[in-house]
């Protein structure tokens, strides 16, 4: 059975949340097409979480647009906002469909990841182990170790999700990277993260 | 042998799939944040154009002899054909805000410029050097990392082909990072002596 979540209100920003499930659903379908191209698993249940995220914060956003809408003019022009999130859950939603497709195992075809391959770059996911260096580092220090072309995107931590973290966040055990680039540098982040590498020269 | 040149086909058709659907989304959103019925219609005539497209994609991937062992991933494409379709179908969702005439809330265009991804628009000064060069030698996404995805010249909207001279006066619409905002102005305003100030 699938669980869903129970949702409450809180008061939040409409706005707030329109950035967050655009910028989100944006990154979902780099992340879905990535995880189809290399059949990556970690990179396809990464994706399945963040549009559980997404799902919450458009009915956040409803309640929180429902709210603020005082007249029949406040209304005609907060619609637009309803609307336009729903579109955003809803690409959401695709990247979720191609996220399905490699948890089934249904893959692509060899010669698209070919075609495509061209103009995607890699990525990878990583979870902090409890043996890992980088328990304690900043995330600046992380990107100069794995500089060599490779771009942090996501850091997630337990219910709080980064986009394009600052370099002064600190790295806790349990933490989630997602990161682009040259795999050269995402075979080391993934060492360090799983603490088979302690060394961050080098 | 016909059945690799069809096989050809299929991959450039999910090729140009992909990638119309993301540039609808990125024009839709450019069509909310400044309001224009223009690109919201070109974003109407895209999905219409997407929907043909989807058609007869899935129609080339059926004409195929699949094989049992093959089928896995022919419905891997046919399934990504199906997530591009929606893409578009949303994108022109976003667009249909704007014809609807209903006024966009602000907010919906301060979400757009806050968001990571934004969109932008900078007119190309006189003194620029992007003045009397195609799209192609410019190499805006090179200098900026924002592509530019419609020209407004005049009153017309052109779609940026590589081929296509950038003229003093243009109001490129562009998106990307945030960050390649500020060089994207840079770039269409003038040398490095104005570097900074937003002359517009």
């Amino acid at each position: 059975m699938v669980r869903f979540e129970r949702i409450r209100y809180k008061p939040v920003p409409v706005r707030e949340l329109l950035v967050e499930i655009k910028d989100i659903s944006e990154l979902m379908i780099d992340l879905a097409y990535s995880a189809a191209l290399y059949h990556s698993h970690p990179i396809a249940e990464e994706v399945l979480e963040l549009e559980k995220r997404v799902d919450t914060l458009a009915y956040l956003l409803d309640m929180n647009a429902m709210i603020a809408a005082r007249d029949a003019k406040d209304a005609e022009s907060l619609v637009g906002v309803s609307v336009v999130a729903t579109a955003a859950d809803k690409i959401s939603d695709a990247a979720g469909d191609i996220a399905g497709l490699v948890l089934r195992e249904i893959g692509v075809h060899p010669l698209v990841r070919e075609a495509f391959e061209k103009v995607e770059e890699q990525l990878t996911r990583v979870v902090v182990s409890s043996h890992s260096i980088l328990i304690g580092k900043r995330i600046g220090e992380l990107r100069l170790a794995v500089r060599k072309g490779v771009d942090i995107i996501v850091l997630r931590r337990n219910k709080g999700l980064k986009i394009n973290p600052e370099d002064e966040e600190k790295l806790h055990e349990g933490d989630v990277i997602v990161a682009r680039g040259a795999p050269l540098g995402l075979g080391k982040l993934e060492k360090l993260a799983e603490g088979t590498t302690r060394e961050l020269e080098g | 042998m016909a059945g690799e040149e069809s096989f050809k086909t299929i991959i450039d058709m999910l090729v140009e799939l992909k990638d119309t659907s993301e540039l609808m989304m990125d024009l839709a959103y450019s069509s909310i944040l400044f309001n224009s019925k223009e690109l919201a219609n070109e974003v109407q005539e895209l999905e219409e154009r997407v929907d043909n497209l989807h058609t007869d994609f899935e129609l080339l991937v059926l004409s195929r002899c699949i094989k049992p062992e093959e089928s896995k991933h022919f419905l891997g494409l046919i399934r990504l054909g199906v997530v591009t379709e929606k893409i578009a179908d949303a994108a022109a969702q976003i667009a249909e805000v704007v014809l609807r005439g209903l006024e966009p809330h602000p907010i919906l265009g301060q979400a757009i410029k806050e968001a990571k991804e934004t969109v932008t628009h900078v007119q190309v000064s006189k003194k620029s050097p992007l003045v009397g060069r195609s799209l192609k030698e410019a190499q805006v996404h090179e200098h900026t990392g924002m592509w530019v995805l419609a020209i407004k010249r005049g009153d017309k909207w052109l779609r940026p082909k590589p081929d296509t001279v950038i003229e003093a006066g243009d109001l490129l619409i562009a998106s990307g990072y945030a960050e390649g905002e500020g060089e994207m102005r840079t770039l269409a305003s003038n040398s490095r002596a104005e570097k900074g100030k937003h002359s517009v």
